[in-house]
């Protein structure tokens, strides 16, 4: 297993951490109080090729390779939890299947505004019956000539306030259980669709999660995506694919808030020395350094291999589960060596620790990752 | 017709550390494109476009300048293609300024060397003069708003008793200031494309440069600045901090 960053990869770290810094970051602190997404710095994501790093070039996208994508989702969460789930769940979760599932036609037409952020993507799988029970959707998807008519709900919709394109899955046909869910292309603006109030969250602020609601939805037949009775299939293999982008998030979110602890405490003087002459803070930046790059390293060995064309379902569980609980376990370390500060807004490491909160539980929850990991491990 | 512009593959400042003695420690940075030189490759590239000209990234350091992660760190800037020299690390204002002075010449068709306000490690800001006197070509520095019509090179500098507006006849060379452009990261295409645009490797004697010696450093005297007091003012209410400014800097001696 090759650890060693080829060039463009490690170029893709510098150049998105050159762009996080001056495009992302000065808003991180401002969103995440205003409850608002960053629409602003979209069109300068799709400037600089970040909404479509899972797009073919021929549809637009930069075609870059899984671990190149999983570095930019941790540098931008690294100064942006935020920022880094609206790109992470657009790409992993929206262009995924379209570019794998999608037919001729379906790339060209949706494909190229993904790819510059002209349009921006979400995912509708979770309901309010079926989290994580695929197999329990409710939302319906009955077929009249050359239509589908889509009725039900969906929450917890990220980009849902201002995603023009989703991929949504519903129930097609009378098979029990995962075998009849289908997957879709939704527009945003298709009669029947709208878009529910945003949730307000402990976590990831700025991202904007809704319900979607579906009534007498009229979608072209032209947009089921994939087969008939796929949709589960599509739904798992793009979330395993996510679950990596949501463990590279977590990866960033603790490197933000660690980088934020080791300057804290080599200018915070206590009893006449700064107190990362301490050992009480030096164990905790040594656990929080090799937490980080185990969980780093995960991340990296379950984006090869999806690169290598190799099964990284297992790998993509395994990155997550660690990453998540590792980014909420060094989170609340950070704020421990801001000490009264860091419970503060004036510091961002109580922000950091609200993000990463939630990577212990979107696109499969840590019980999820573990229930997956252990059922390869005792077959 | 070609532009070039200098660039640097050096250690990233902001990645060094200075320890209490007062001793930069870099051991734990990483090299990058000076950020100098992203600027003057930003500006540049303007001029290329504008001006339908090539734009050629020359460089001149060690071997690591010549390593891939380097050209292409420098090419997703925008260059069309690059020319290192990595057998000349270190070398001065002077031998580097003859260096790219014969690069320039075997290139061929230049018709303008833009160059970053300062080096990283030196810092000396002597390049560009140094560059213009060797090939003999008029030169300006701490450029703004540079634009070039294929003929003539027009900039503005800001200097104490106002705005001059300069115009040059091409060749020439330009340095410009480091706030003349914003340089932007490099986007993920341009990431990928650099790996596919022509990079040249010359050393010294392909382009008949004797480096010479300019003089060896003998001693640095350490600088001593006045001991930071630690004293943090809170902001919030302006009148307030301003009247604890005063009576810290009273209480310092710097105010009677």
């Amino acid at each position: 297993m090759p650890y060693t960053l080829t060039d463009e990869q490690e170029l893709t770290r510098s150049s998105v951490r050159e762009f996080a810094e001056a495009e992302v970051k000065p808003l991180a602190a401002e969103i995440d109080k205003t409850h608002r997404p960053p629409l602003e710095t979209i069109p300068k994501l799709g400037e600089m090729g970040l909404m479509g790093m899972l797009i073919p070039e021929e549809y637009g996208g930069s075609a870059m390779d899984t671990v190149s994508y999983n570095i930019a989702i941790e540098e931008l969460s690294r100064c942006c939890a935020t920022t880094g789930v609206l790109v992470e769940a657009h790409s992993s979760l929206c262009t995924w299947p379209i570019v794998h599932f999608g037919t001729e036609e379906q790339k060209q037409k949706y494909l190229p505004a993904l790819a510059s952020g002209e349009a921006a993507g979400g995912f509708g799988l979770t309901e309010p019956g079926a989290g994580s029970d695929a197999g329990a959707t409710k939302t319906t998807a009955v077929r009249d000539g050359d239509e589908f008519v889509l009725n039900g709900q969906k929450v917890f919709i990220t980009n849902g306030g201002f995603a023009k394109t989703f991929v949504v899955m519903a129930r097609s046909t009378d098979a029990p259980g995962v075998k009849g869910v289908s997957a879709f292309i939704v527009e945003r603006d298709t009669p029947g669709f709208t878009i529910g109030e945003p949730e307000d969250k402990l976590g990831i602020r700025g991202s904007s999660t809704t319900p979607l609601f579906f009534s007498d939805c009229r979608i072209p037949a032209a947009n089921l995506l994939g087969q008939e009775g796929q949709g589960f299939k599509i739904a798992m293999m793009t979330l395993d694919g996510g679950r990596t982008g949501i463990a590279a998030q977590a990866v960033g979110i603790a490197q933000g808030a660690f980088e934020a602890a080791k300057e804290y405490a080599k200018q915070r003087v206590q009893f006449g020395h700064p107190i990362a002459e301490l050992q009480a803070i030096q164990w905790m930046i040594a656990d929080m350094a090799v937490d980080i790059e185990a969980g780093r390293l995960l991340v990296y060995q379950a984006a090869d291999l999806e690169d290598r064309g190799q099964p990284h379902g297992h790998a993509s569980a395994m990155a997550k589960l660690f990453c998540g609980e590792m980014a909420t376990r060094v989170a609340g370390k950070a704020i421990q060596v801001h000490g009264g500060l860091g419970y503060t807004t004036s510091y961002p490491v109580e922000r950091a620790y609200r993000d990463a909160k939630i990577t212990e539980i979107y696109e499969g929850t840590s019980e999820i990752q573990r229930l997956v990991i252990a059922r390869t491990e005792l077959r | 017709m070609k532009i070039v512009v200098t660039y640097q593959w050096a250690l990233d400042p902001q990645e060094a550390s200075v320890a209490a003695d007062g001793k930069v420690d870099f051991s734990r940075a990483k090299a990058v494109v000076s950020d100098y030189d992203a600027v003057a490759i930003e500006v540049a590239r303007g001029l290329a476009t504008a001006a339908g000209a090539t734009l050629v990234g020359v460089s001149v350091g060690g071997a690591a300048a010549a390593q891939a992660v380097a050209t292409k760190a420098a090419l997703s800037r925008g260059l069309d293609e690059a020319l290192v020299v990595a057998d000349a690390d270190n070398a001065g204002t002077l031998n580097t300024a003859a260096v790219i002075a014969a690069a320039v010449q075997s290139l061929g068709d230049v018709a303008l060397v833009v160059t970053g306000d300062a080096s990283l490690d030196s810092g000396s800001k002597m390049l560009a003069a140094t560059l213009g006197g060797t090939l003999g070509w008029a030169t300006i520095t701490d450029a703004l708003g540079v634009a070039f019509d294929g003929s003539t090179l027009t900039a503005e500098r800001v200097l104490p008793e106002g705005v001059q507006k300069v115009a040059l006849a091409a060749p020439a060379v330009v340095a410009v200031a480091s706030d003349a452009a914003k340089a932007k990261a490099p986007g993920m295409k341009d990431i990928l494309a650099a790996g596919k645009k022509p990079v040249t490797v010359k050393s010294t004697a392909d382009l008949g440069v004797a480096l010479a010696s300019e003089g060896t450093v003998t001693a640095t005297a350490k600088l001593s600045g006045p001991a930071r007091q630690q004293i943090a003012i809170d902001t919030k209410d302006p009148a307030a901090a301003a009247a604890q400014l005063v009576s810290a800097l009273r209480a310092a001696g710097v105010l009677d």
